[in-house]
C-alpha cells in the first residue's frame, strides 16, 4: 500500500516536471519557496560536532574531520559567534586562493626545466655545458633583479587584486597627466620586498609574477644559443628582469596607460593579456630578436651568397621530453593567472586548462601537417615547436575564449610558426638556433591580436576587467574596440619594447661585448666560458685542428 | 641606418597612440594603429637591413 502510494506521488512529480519542461515554466525548487532566514549566533550554539571519543577512533571516511570545532574563535570563553564564522569563510578564500596561486606558480617555476632541456637538446653537444648553464643561472640572475626592483616597477601600484587580500600595500604608480588622462607608467613601492610590501598576499603574488618574467627572460637564451658570452647573458638578463619586462608589465597588468585604454579611451576593456602571450612571450622573443641581431649568426649558418645551413641539434629526445614539460608548466601559467580559485569567477580555471591543452594539440597538428606536407616528413623540433606556439599564441586568450577559439588560435599559431622560423632564417637572416623569435615573440604578438578577435563576451572575472564592467569581447563578437586596444598593445611591444631591448644589449655589446671569440666557438663554450664540458666521454673531436667538431663549411 | 630604423619604430608607436587622442572614432583609430605598427615593422625591416649589409659571412667566409 505505502508502496503503491508512493508510485503514485512520484508519477505526479514527473508529470509535474515534465508539464513545466514543456510549458517552458521553471520548476520552483523548495529553497527559493522560501524566504532566507539569518543565522543567528544561538543557531552556532546548538551545532553539534564529533566528540573527541569519535575522532579518537580514526576516520577512515573522512566524514567526521573538518567541523564546526575547527573554525578559529576570537574568543573560546564567549563560544563559537557569527563573526567567527564569516571571518574563517572570508580566510579559506583567501587561503585557497593563496595556495592555488602558489602552486601554479611553482609549476612555472618547473618550466625552466623544460626550457632547458629543449634548448640544449636544440644546440650541439659541444655547447652543452654553457646552453643548460644560460637555462639555470637566468633563474637567479633573473630573480635578483626582479628582487630588486622589477617587481616594484611593474606591480607597486597594483593595489585592489581582491583574489589575493586586496594587495593595499602596492598602492604606489607614478602617473603622466597628458590630454586629460592619467597615464600611468611605473610602480614605485615594493623594492626589496621591502616596508609596506613585507606582506603575506605581497610575497604570494611576487612568487607568481617572478616566474613568469624569468619565463620571459630564458626565451632570449634559445635564440642566442652557442656564442653568448656568460658574462653580457647575465647583464642583459638583469636590464631584461630589472627595466625592460617590468615596464611592459606594469603597462599591462600593475594598472599602467595600456590596461586604461578601456577607462579613459572607451577602447573595450583596454589591452587585456590574460596570462602573457604579450606580456612573457613577446617581450622575450622580441628581446631575443635585437640580441639576435646584434650578436650575429653562428659560424657556418650562413654561406657567403647568403643561403642558410641546418645546424642540428644533438638531442631530439631531450628536445621533446622538455616540451611535454613545457606544456605540463602550461597549466600554472595560464589558469594560475586567475590568481585564484575561490570567488570572482575563478572557477573558469578548467576552461582555462582546457583551452590551454587544446591550443597545443592543434599547434602541435598543425605544425606537422605542413612540414609534412611541405618537406615529406613529420619534424620532431618543429612538432614540438608547433606545441608551444599553440600554448605561446593561448596565453594572452585563455581566459576569455571558449574551446573552438582556443583550438582555432592554437592551429593557425601552429602553421605560423612553420612560416615564421623560415621568414627569420631564409629572409631576415637571423640565426635563432631554437625558434625561439618564432615561437615566443611572432605566435606571441598572435595571441594578443587574437584576444581582440575571439573573446566570447563570458569571461566575468568579478563583474569588471581593467575596470571597465562587462565581459572582455572580441571583435568577432561586436567590439571593435577591443581589438584596436589589442593593435595598440602590439604596436608598443615593436615600437617600445624592442627597441628598449635593442638599445639596452646595444649599449651591453660596446661595453662588454656579446660575443664570444671565434675560437671560443669553433672550439664549443663549455670549456672557454664554463671550464668543463658537457659530454666530456662522447666530444667529438676534428683531427689536426683541436675543435670538436668540423662546422667550417 | 640603424638611428633611422629606431625612429621609424619609436614613430609607429606614436603614431598608434596619437591616435588615440586624434579621435574617438573607433575605424580612424584602428587605421592609425595599422599604420603605426606598420611603420614599427618598416624599423625592424631597416634594422635587419642594415643588419644584413654589415653581415659576418660576407667578411671572408664563415668568420665573423
Amino acid at each position: 500500500m505505502r508502496a503503491s502510494r508512493a508510485h503514485r506521488r512520484n508519477g505526479w512529480w514527473a508529470a509535474a516536471i515534465l508539464a513545466a519542461s514543456l510549458g517552458g515554466v521553471t520548476p520552483l525548487y523548495a529553497d527559493e519557496a522560501a524566504d532566507p532566514v539569518p543565522i543567528t549566533t544561538a543557531d552556532l550554539k546548538g551545532v553539534s560536532t564529533p566528540s573527541s571519543d569519535d575522532l579518537a577512533k580514526g576516520d577512515p571516511g573522512g566524514a567526521l574531520t573538518g567541523s564546526a570545532a575547527d573554525i578559529v574563535m576570537a574568543d573560546p570563553k564567549a563560544g563559537l559567534t557569527i563573526a567567527d564564522v564569516v571571518n574563517q569563510v572570508g580566510q579559506n578564500r583567501i587561503a585557497i586562493n593563496f595556495v592555488w596561486t602558489l602552486v601554479a606558480g611553482f609549476l612555472v617555476m618547473f618550466m625552466q626545466a623544460g626550457f632547458a632541456m629543449v634548448e640544449t637538446g636544440l644546440c650541439r653537444a659541444k655547447n652543452a655545458n654553457h646552453t643548460m648553464m644560460m637555462n639555470f643561472m637566468v633563474y637567479g640572475f633573473g630573480m635578483f633583479a626582479y628582487w630588486v626592483m622589477g617587481f616594484a616597477i611593474q606591480q607597486g601600484g597594483s593595489a585592489g587584486i581582491t583574489n589575493l587580500g586586496g594587495m593595499n600595500p602596492l598602492n604606489g604608480e607614478f602617473k603622466l597627466s597628458l590630454f586629460g588622462k592619467d597615464w600611468g607608467l611605473f610602480g614605485t613601492k615594493g623594492f626589496f620586498l621591502s616596508g609596506s610590501a613585507y606582506d603575506v598576499g605581497v610575497m604570494v603574488l611576487f612568487l607568481f609574477q617572478m616566474v613568469f618574467m624569468d619565463t620571459a627572460t630564458t626565451i632570449v637564451t634559445g635564440a642566442a644559443a652557442e656564442r653568448w658570452k656568460f658574462v653580457a647573458f647575465a647583464i642583459s638578463t638583469f636590464f631584461l628582469g630589472a627595466i625592460t619586462y617590468p615596464l611592459f608589465g606594469n603597462w599591462a597588468w600593475g594598472g599602467g596607460w595600456l590596461s586604461q585604454l578601456g577607462a579613459n579611451f572607451k577602447l573595450g576593456h583596454g589591452y587585456c593579456d590574460f596570462a602573457g602571450s604579450g606580456v612573457v612571450h613577446s617581450v622575450g622573443g622580441l628581446t631575443a630578436l635585437a640580441v639576435a641581431l646584434i650578436i650575429g649568426p653562428r659560424i657556418g649558418k650562413y654561406n657567403r651568397d647568403g643561403s642558410p645551413n641546418a645546424i642540428p641539434g644533438h638531442d631530439i629526445t631531450m628536445v621533446l621530453v622538455g616540451c611535454f614539460i613545457l606544456a605540463f608548466g602550461w597549466f600554472g601559467f595560464n589558469p594560475g593567472s586567475t590568481l585564484g580559485a575561490s570567488g570572482a569567477g575563478s572557477l573558469r580555471i578548467g576552461s582555462i586548462a582546457v583551452n590551454t591543452m587544446l591550443a597545443g594539440a592543434t599547434g602541435s597538428f598543425a605544425a606537422i601537417l605542413y612540414m609534412w606536407i611541405r618537406f615529406g616528413k613529420p619534424d620532431a623540433s618543429m612538432s614540438g615547436n608547433g606545441l608551444l606556439a599553440g600554448l605561446v599564441a593561448i596565453t594572452a586568450p585563455s581566459g576569455f575564449v571558449n574551446t573552438v577559439g582556443a583550438a582555432i588560435i592554437g592551429f593557425s599559431a601552429g602553421f605560423l610558426v612553420c612560416l615564421s622560423v623560415e621568414f627569420v632564417e631564409r629572409v631576415l637572416k637571423v640565426d635563432d638556433p631554437v625558434g625561439a623569435i618564432s615561437v615566443h615573440g611572432t605566435c606571441g604578438l598572435w595571441g594578443v591580436l587574437s584576444l581582440g578577435l575571439f573573446a566570447d563576451g563570458t569571461s566575468n572575472y568579478g563583474g569588471s576587467w581593467n575596470g571597465v564592467d562587462g565581459s572582455v569581447t572580441g571583435l568577432f563578437y561586436g567590439d571593435a574596440g577591443q581589438f584596436v586596444a589589442q593593435l595598440i598593445g602590439v604596436c608598443t611591444l615593436v615600437g617600445v619594447i624592442f627597441t628598449l631591448s635593442y638599445v639596452c644589449n646595444w649599449i651591453v655589446d660596446v661595453f662588454v661585448g656579446q660575443r664570444v671569440s671565434a675560437e671560443a666557438e669553433l672550439e664549443g663554450l663549455d670549456l672557454p666560458e664554463m671550464g668543463a664540458l658537457g659530454y666530456p666521454e662522447f666530444q667529438l673531436v676534428t683531427p689536426g685542428t683541436g675543435h670538436s667538431v668540423d662546422v667550417g663549411r | 641606418m640603424q638611428v633611422l630604423a629606431l625612429l621609424l619604430l619609436v614613430g609607429g608607436w606614436m603614431i598608434a597612440v596619437g591616435g588615440l587622442v586624434a579621435s574617438d572614432a573607433v575605424a580612424v583609430r584602428l587605421i592609425l594603429a595599422s599604420l603605426g605598427l606598420a611603420t614599427s615593422l618598416g624599423g625592424i625591416a631597416t634594422l635587419t637591413s642594415a643588419y644584413i649589409q654589415n653581415a659576418s659571412w660576407k667578411k671572408g667566409g664563415a668568420w665573423r
